[in-house]
């Protein structure tokens, strides 16, 4: 199956090669509707827009379409659940052939997801459950994120450790990650919770700071922490380094971004771990699964963009300094070869 | 304004005359929320590890010291009968600015807090000019204001955090760096008892604590603003220049909450989307809590510094005893509430 894959991967590439040279004849290669690709409209409607994950987002969104030739309209409902609905609608209205839905609540979208399905147009969602058999649901795998930053914890601090936990509640992508921690914890009896904190104060890296400070303070024998987001890891760095005990704290988190990196590169840096999907590629998957479903094709119910660890070692040894460089240093971190028929246009490819 | 008249004021305003002796209701009134501080401090002192050190005597100033200044800058507002909901959003605003100068257009520090201190004067400039020139309430003039920033911050990245070696909108990648100067505002601690003790930003909040208090108690001008908040109109019939006292209280606390900015940039060491809000909201609590103060009944400078005290003692000591973050906010509020009552049924019955 993996050489399969690859050998895909390689056509894909060759074909991609081909196309610099062929032009116009590749496009008569692409099946339906994408054979004339200006026709084809769809439309991304978004939940939440603000802050770097979703811009990116965005970004891999836009590459995608635009390698794939298609007209798309992002119509952005900014976390206004009834809005966002009524985007649905008004997308349907626009006569676009394909939705992504970008977050949102169930409650909400699931009826007007339901409606664009009944309108004849093909619906891909992303990160919010729509609760519908023809609608695939593509995800970033959070279970899978925390695995590996726990996993490379264990293998970096043994079974047993003193650990403090940043979380809050309710949250969906922190709760699925929240799961994986308390299987870790049962897993191995060796790991002691002795704090948990966490706020969604904004700005959040300092209110968690705050919290962090008193934290270790009050427990200066905690070794690991883990904190699955990255402004939250953000905020332990702070105060760690506050206290002066980067050398006997190590965080490991989930996500990642460009001041990300130059905190975790710091001298002596405290964060030496974490997992993540990049969201520019979770924006081209969103496109190709829809692309597929528009030509035709199945591309399965569960649509899992899987994470990639990233340590310390891996940024200093390559000498990686933001996010451009990690694509092209850490190429499983670039793409991700789910949703690539052999027809589809890789974005990354140049 | 002769003496008598600010006497006059000053009784409207309800400043305490020390001339008769205490009952032991006054006293409670007086100096119940000091009680109350210390009977926390010393309850989170018994119950938890690691409270009673200067270290963290330190970090609680800390933790304060941001929402601290926001809220001795809304405390001059307040003083004007005013109210400024922009100010968080100055401070969001501030932070983006400082690192939009660094990180994208290579500046220093020095321009970087120039740049910001600018944002704060006219921010404040223009909140008081709707205000008093074009008859804005001040909760609908800095509301649009706060709305207005917010968006603003946004525009020069597209909404991007900045950090160095972030890409641009135009595909070009930010190659400027926070100036280890600018840096030392959130990291450089000074020696004091022990050795790399106080952080700048704690220096920062006494500093402009004292200098707020001086101001608004002991100036004239200050003084002069404690008489347009108690009574536009007799002050202006008294001859006072209502409008510029109204508008100064405005670029304060536009200032205050740019410095605060400043402190916030620099503790992160990046430019940070965020809406302030919450920022907004603890340092208004504060500068609430500080009415209660001393049985105050008004805003001061004193109490306001007092309220952020207060709130950091009771939220970092809880989260030393690993209380969980909604519990906390839950306790912010009985606090608020009860300062409020201290306020207004206990302070006003004493009239």
């Amino acid at each position: 199956m993996a050489i399969t894959r690859r050998i895909l991967g390689k056509l894909t590439l060759g074909l991609i090669g081909a196309s610099t040279f062929g032009g116009v004849s590749f496009a008569a290669d692409m099946p339906a509707p994408f054979d004339k690709p200006g026709d084809v409209k769809i439309a991304l409607v978004r939940y939440l827009s603000t802050g770097d994950f979703f811009q990116s987002y965005l970004s891999g969104v836009e590459a995608q379409a635009k390698a794939l030739g298609v007209d798309l309209r992002v119509l952005d409902s900014r976390q206004d659940a009834a809005l966002q609905a009524d985007m649905v609608d008004q997308a349907i209205a626009l006569g676009v052939q394909g939705i992504i839905i970008q977050h949102g609540l169930k409650e909400s979208m699931k009826e007007a997801a339901q409606r664009a399905v009944d309108a004849g147009i093909k619906v891909v969602a992303f990160d919010v459950d729509v609760e519908n058999d023809q609608i695939p649901q593509v995800e970033q795998s959070d279970r899978d994120l925390a695995r590996l930053a726990l996993e490379q914890a264990i293998k970096d601090n043994g079974e047993s450790f003193k650990a403090g936990y940043v979380y809050v509640a309710g949250i969906a992508p922190l709760d699925r990650r929240d799961e994986t921690w308390k299987e870790f914890k049962k897993k191995y009896p060796g790991i002691n919770e002795v704090a948990q904190f966490g706020t969604m104060d904004n700005p959040i890296a300092n209110s968690v700071a705050n919290q962090a400070r008193s934290v270790i303070s009050a427990n200066p024998d905690i070794t690991v922490m883990f904190a699955p987001y990255d402004e939250f890891a953000k905020g332990v760095k702070i105060a760690v380094d506050e206290a002066g005990m980067s050398s006997s704290v190590k965080i490991y988190s989930a996500d990642i971004s460009t001041s990300d990196i130059a905190a975790m590169r710091e001298p002596d840096s405290a964060w030496v771990a974490t997992a993540a999907t990049n969201p520019t590629v979770v924006g081209q998957v969103s496109v190709r699964t829809l692309a597929m479903l528009l030509a035709g094709e199945d591309p399965g119910h569960n649509v899992i963009v899987p994470p990639t660890l990233i340590t310390q070692k891996d940024l200093m040894d390559s000498d990686i300094k933001n996010m451009e460089e990690l694509g092209a240093k850490l190429p499983q971190f670039a793409h991700a070869d789910v949703a690539m028929p052999a027809w589809m246009p890789n974005p990354n490819a140049k | 304004m002769n003496l008598e008249q600010t006497k006059t004021l000053n009784a409207a305003t309800g400043a305490p005359h020390p001339v008769h002796k205490l009952t032991i209701r006054e006293l409670a009134i007086k100096y119940g929320f000091l009680v109350l501080l210390l009977g926390l401090i010393l309850f989170f002192c018994a119950f938890t590890n690691g409270f009673a050190s200067p270290q963290s005597a330190v970090f609680i100033l800390q933790s304060v010291a941001i929402t601290g200044i926001l809220a001795l800058g809304v405390t001059a507002t307040l003083v004007v009968g005013g109210f400024d909901l922009s100010i968080g959003s100055v401070a969001t605003t501030a932070m983006m600015a400082s690192s939009y100068v660094m990180v994208v257009m290579g500046g220093d520090a020095f321009t970087a807090m120039l740049v910001c201190i600018l944002i704060g004067v006219v921010v404040g400039l223009i909140n008081g000019f709707l205000i008093v020139y074009m008859r804005v309430p001040d909760l609908l003039a800095t509301l649009g204001m706060m709305f207005l920033l917010v968006g603003l911050q946004r525009i020069p990245t597209e909404g991007r955090s900045i950090a160095t070696g972030m890409t641009m909108p135009d595909g070009s990648v930010a190659s400027g760096t926070f100036s280890p100067a600018f840096l030392a505002l959130g990291r450089h601690r000074f020696d004091f008892v022990l050795p790399n003790l106080v952080p700048v930003s704690v220096v920062v909040l006494i500093l402009l604590a004292i200098v707020i208090w001086f101001f608004l108690e002991y100036t004239r001008f200050g003084r002069m603003m404690y008489a347009v908040g108690s009574n536009e109109r007799a002050a202006q019939l008294a001859g006072a220049p209502v409008n510029a006292y109204k508008i100064s209280a405005y670029v304060i606390s536009g200032v205050f909450a740019s410095i605060g900015g400043i402190l916030l940039a620099a503790r992160l060491g990046r430019g940070d989307i965020a809406s302030g809000n919450n920022l907004l909201l603890d340092s208004v609590a504060a500068a609430l809590i500080g009415f209660a103060v001393l049985g105050a009944a008004k805003p001061n400078a004193f109490g306001t510094a007092i309220g952020a005290l207060f709130v950091g003692v009771l939220l970092q000591g809880l989260t030393m005893m690993n209380a969980p973050y909604y519990t906390q906010d839950f306790v912010k509020g009985g606090v608020l509430v009860i300062a409020l009552v201290f306020t207004f049924a206990l302070s006003q019955r004493r009239r």
